[in-house]
């Protein structure tokens, strides 16, 4: 995941110290779903203006007096409500939007939608959503005022609440969806992230980059950015000049990725589930990557949920192939007797992230049948947002440009081609495959 | 071309970053399992809150101005 817990332990004692910027974090996510929640409000306004102009513009109708257009409305809301009272009718109709009066007399005479609600529908269109108002936002924080000393533990230990986020998602899946999409993820995970991995390894090698460097860079461009770096750079013998390095690549890579990807998404006219794939197997780290597919759709986030947990699920593989390629097979080679003995159970067993059982947990739970339609809403909708909100707060406050100016050398060239080369070839084969592969149902 | 041989002074220095680097990267992960642990308890809390009900339909669009 996006810097984990890079230099912040969970633990009562650091609570103080966490505070402020955690803080800050729920401040300022609660401020983009205020945003989202008033942007929505005014998108109805849009909708309705819409509907009232349409019969007049396309059929010459005249607007009527607003006392007949709020009667009508009541009128048909009370029709449906008896039809779904009479069991003729399945889903309860919801309340009707009704336009203020000022608004509606103002529709009347500009035969327009007022300037806040076709500034609402623009938003849609740029897709000025909470997450990007948070990322972007939060990037321009961090870039030009700061964050001041107090906030900053706070703020990188926000960018983990995502997780349970990704946990609550679980509660829409059923065992079937996930063993289905997941198999081809599983797939594309082998193909495209373990095939970074031992590209850039090899590469790198032939290209004289040191393997401490090389470790990190395969195992953080192919995998799951900074965990697995972090995972695998005991093996390797990273240096804190390689981790600055590798980590300056991810950041850089997936920075780039998270505010290009929706928009290269939406030109290649990609459906939801297809970038969700795209985005799981090319994007390099849990943040940016939920990050990116929410900004996308909720059904491309369901399927990127899917791929990317088998993506981290493949850590302590990852790290078996460190081992085996910068330890165990040099030192064969050389005809030396490493004394290492590697248990890969023990090297599972440590490595898994464990945050994932959460997220099976609640697949079952949903198979068992024992969360309603209005719990699934709640809880992979609604709650899912707070925690993505204070998430997306924090990896916006921390994304910055001295951390991306890290990268360079040889071994960024080398690990931003790979994952570059992954991104495309990724696009290829996940349209090549097309949605119906992809949709969680 | 001489190849210099590392200063001792040199080589114990990296060897003692190098040390420092381990336990790092050991301290980190462990933080991240604690941290992993935290968000599986957070997450627990909440889907328990949403069963009991107490956190109901209209929690989320009551914390917002309308």
């Amino acid at each position: 995941m996006a810097g984990g817990g890079i230099g912040v332990s969970y633990s009562l004692k650091d609570l103080p110290k966490l505070l402020p910027g955690l803080i800050l974090c729920i401040v300022l996510g609660w401020m983009a779903l205020q945003w989202d929640a008033s942007m929505g409000e005014l998108r109805k306004g849009f909708r309705e203006s819409q509907a009232i102009l349409k019969p007049h513009l396309e059929l010459g109708k005249p607007i009527a007096p607003y006392e007949d257009y709020v009667k009508n409305k009541e009128d048909s809301y009370k029709g449906a409500l008896t039809l779904y009272q009479l069991g003729i009718e399945k889903v309860k109709p919801s309340k009707p939007y009704i336009l203020e009066k000022d608004d509606y007399e103002r529709l009347s005479v500009d035969k327009e939608p007022a300037f806040m609600f076709r500034f609402a529908e623009r938003t849609v269109q740029f897709q000025l959503t909470y997450v990007a108002l948070l990322l972007l936002g939060g990037m321009l924080i961090r870039n030009t005022v700061g964050i001041p000393k107090i906030f900053q533990a706070g703020t990188i230990a926000a960018r983990p609440i995502i997780k349970p986020g990704i946990i609550l998602l679980g509660a829409y899946y059923m065992w079937s969806d996930v063993l289905r999409v997941g198999a081809i993820g599983l797939v594309l995970v082998v193909a495209f992230v373990m095939g970074t991995q031992i590209l850039i390894s090899i590469w790198g090698r032939k290209s004289n980059v040191d393997d401490g460097l090389n470790g990190v860079m395969g195992s953080g461009v192919g995998v799951c950015g900074v965990s697995a770096a972090v995972a695998v750079a005991p093996v390797v013998n990273a240096k804190p000049r390689d981790f600055f390095y590798a980590i300056g690549t991810i950041l850089l890579f997936g920075t780039l990725c998270l505010f290009t990807f929706p928009y290269i998404g939406k030109a290649l006219g990609m459906e939801e589930p297809v970038f969700g794939a795209w985005v799981g197997t090319a994007i390099l780290n849990t943040a940016q990557l939920v990050a990116a597919a929410t900004w996308y759709g909720h059904d491309a986030l369901l399927t990127a949920n899917i791929i990317n947990i088998v993506r981290v699920g493949f850590i302590p593989i990852c790290v078996l192939w460190a081992i085996w390629y910068f330890v165990v097979r040099p030192a064969r080679q050389a005809g030396i007797e490493t004394g290492q003995k590697v248990s890969a159970l023990e090297v599972i067993k440590e490595k898994f992230p464990i945050f994932v059982l959460g997220f099976f947990a609640m697949v079952t739970l949903n198979q068992l049948g024992v969360f309603s339609p209005v719990h699934k809403d709640m809880l992979g909708r609604d709650l899912l947002r707070i925690f993505f909100a204070i998430g997306f707060a924090g990896v916006g406050l921390n994304i910055a440009f001295e951390d991306l100016k890290k990268a360079g050398g040889k071994a960024f060239v080398i690990g931003f081609s790979a994952a570059t080369l992954k991104a495309v070839l990724g696009a290829i084969a996940v349209i090549a495959i097309g949605s119906e592969a992809f949709r969680v149902k | 071309m001489i190849i210099r041989p590392i200063p001792p002074e040199k080589e114990t220095k990296m060897a003692e970053i190098n040390k420092e680097l381990e336990a790092k990267a050991k301290a980190t992960f462990s933080a991240e399992r604690k941290e992993d642990i935290v968000v599986l308890v957070m997450a627990a809390i909440v889907v328990v809150l949403v069963l009991v009900g107490a956190i109901d339909t209209k929690f989320y669009s009551s914390l917002f101005f309308k």
